[in-house]
């Protein structure tokens, strides 16, 4: 039994999760992930016309921008843009859609801790409701390991953060019966054993937000089906 | 960067057009009317998302301290961002600012500027040394037109709802209490200006209040007045398009007038209720 800042009892305890798909009107896909009180809403659009500097000749371009929450965007949204993209480029079947743009706008309206892994969440659901072909799904989570305690605590929020020694964040695909790391994102000072204990710990997480994204697009398609039978 | 603007097809302006002249409007509304207004507040303190119809804005409040401008000792710092992201609309490119966006920015500050709505009197700490920068992020999440009345509301909102953290000056000393230590406190708002949005078709024949986004594709001109519910005007921005006669502009105004006042009064029965709900959810944690 653990106190934590926001009234979780374990380290091993996540946040609540909640998302909602097809939001906006002018994207082709949008979802707006939350992790507790982190929040953030990724846009898509795709596939779209490319400029011609940008074009591939046999695969789609993807194209990430990140804004923050406040202020204008620094080099520190530049290098999540880049992560996000490297992490995001695989994962979508680009060679069916060469020559093409798929624009994904990642909107934070609240940095309360793993905004990173929330913008991953987001952007599977996000393509996932554009109608983007992908080879799996995404999910990310979020650790950290305390600099007193020396505890692996899952999902922190900026206040946990304030203490951390090191901060993980790992995003797994759901295709494989064993962790296979997509995205792995470290900083600070930590050993090797620490990050494989890490890399555990975000692998059974990362699962369970797997499960709720199935239950997400599940429950969405129910609903749509409800309409067309009901009309 | 995707596609070039597409211009709506001659059907689609030929097919507004014969409607206003019988004064409909495509998506079912009457010429002045305004669609409706969502407003939710976030878990912080001025954090708001307002709906305008199917165009969403989100704004964000947050205030440092900073040193004051050196021609302003002793007044505070008013900041707006308003960069549209390509997540409104895909014209909307990530690094350049369109003539749109200048124009909104524009508006935006011209009416919450320097109409002084906020006090900026009231943000000095000590005089030419601290004073509090208040900056207003807002975010624009979906485009079906009239991106500036929206942001408007959005940001003037948000500002009534912020609170910022409390400070008490003992000569030189300065002390910041934390929000868990002691209440924020709000922002001294002398009025709330609401810009209200028309659009000309026709030589200037045909006016519409609230433009959606094809309305405001197909416009001849276009005309934004920001009052508040004293019926004082704030700003008014006439760029460019078709001419308009005096007494066109006069009866906008009044048309303006009574969609302020109804504005207003719904931004602050949501202020009050989202006050209430805070305060009950506040002592039924304490319990």
């Amino acid at each position: 039994m653990v106190k934590r800042p926001d009234r979780r009892t374990e380290n091993t305890q996540l946040r609540a999760f909640s998302a909602s798909q097809n939001l906006l009107n002018q994207a082709d896909g949008s979802a707006k992930f939350d992790l507790g009180e982190t929040s953030v809403m990724v846009s898509v659009v795709g596939p779209a016309e490319v400029q011609l500097r940008d074009e591939k000749m046999d695969e789609a371009t993807v194209e990430v921008v990140v804004r923050s929450a406040v202020g204008v965007s620094t080099t520190t949204e530049k290098l999540q843009e880049q992560l996000l993209r490297t992490a995001v480029e695989p994962v979508i079947l680009g060679g069916m859609m060469p020559r093409t743009l798929v624009q994904i706008v990642v909107q934070i309206i609240k940095d309360d801790g793993s905004v990173l892994a929330a913008a991953v969440n987001g952007i599977t659901l996000a393509l996932l409701d554009a109608g983007i072909p992908m080879k799996f799904m995404t999910a990310a989570m979020t650790c950290m390991i305390d600099r007193v305690s020396k505890d692996i605590v899952m999902d922190p929020t900026s206040e946990e953060l304030e203490n951390a020694s090191s901060v993980h964040m790992f995003a797994f695909d759901n295709l494989n019966k064993t962790p296979h790391v997509l995205l792995s994102d470290s900083s600070g000072q930590f050993s090797q054993e620490q990050y494989f204990e890490c890399h555990d710990r975000c692998y059974e997480a990362a699962d369970k937000v797997q499960g709720f994204l199935r239950v997400a697009v599940e429950s969405k398609k129910q609903k749509e089906y409800q309409q067309t039978v009901n009309e | 960067m995707v596609n070039k603007e597409l211009k709506p097809s001659i059907n689609e302006g030929d097919f507004v057009l014969a409607a206003l002249n019988e004064k409909r409007r495509v998506d079912g509304r009457g010429i002045y009317d305004v669609r409706s207004l969502q407003i939710s507040f976030g878990a912080d303190y001025g954090q708001v998302e307002i709906q305008l119809g199917r165009t969403r804005v989100a704004a964000k409040v947050s205030a440092k301290v900073e040193r004051p401008r050196n021609d302003k000792p002793t007044e505070g710092i008013l900041l707006f961002n308003t960069e549209i992201s390509p997540m409104a609309c895909p014209t909307f490119e990530a690094g350049s600012r369109s003539e749109e966006e200048v124009l909104i920015s524009r508006i935006i500050e011209k009416s919450l500027r320097r109409s002084r709505a906020i006090d900026t009197e009231g943000l000095c700490i000590v005089a030419g040394e601290k004073v509090w920068e208040i900056r207003v992020d807002l975010h624009f999440l979906d485009h079906d037109g009239n991106l500036v009345d929206c942001a408007g509301i959005a940001a003037i909102t948000a500002l009534s709802h912020f609170r910022r953290p409390d400070v008490t000056v003992v000569g030189e000393e300065v002390t910041i209490h934390p929000i868990d230590q002691r209440n924020p406190v709000p922002l001294s708002i002398h009025h709330l200006p609401i810009c209200v949005s028309f659009a000309f078709f026709d030589q200037g024949q045909l006016l519409v209040v609230d433009p959606n986004y094809l309305e405001e594709k197909l416009k001849q001109g276009s005309m934004v007045i920001t009052m508040n519910i004293h019926k004082e005007i704030c700003a008014l921005s006439k760029a460019g398009g078709i001419p308009l006669e005096m007494d066109q502009v006069l009866r906008c105004s009044q048309i303006a007038l009574v969609k302020v006042t109804e504005t207003t009064e719904q931004i602050q029965k949501a202020l009050e209720t989202d006050k209430a709900s805070r305060k009950k959810a506040a002592s039924s944690g304490a319990k």
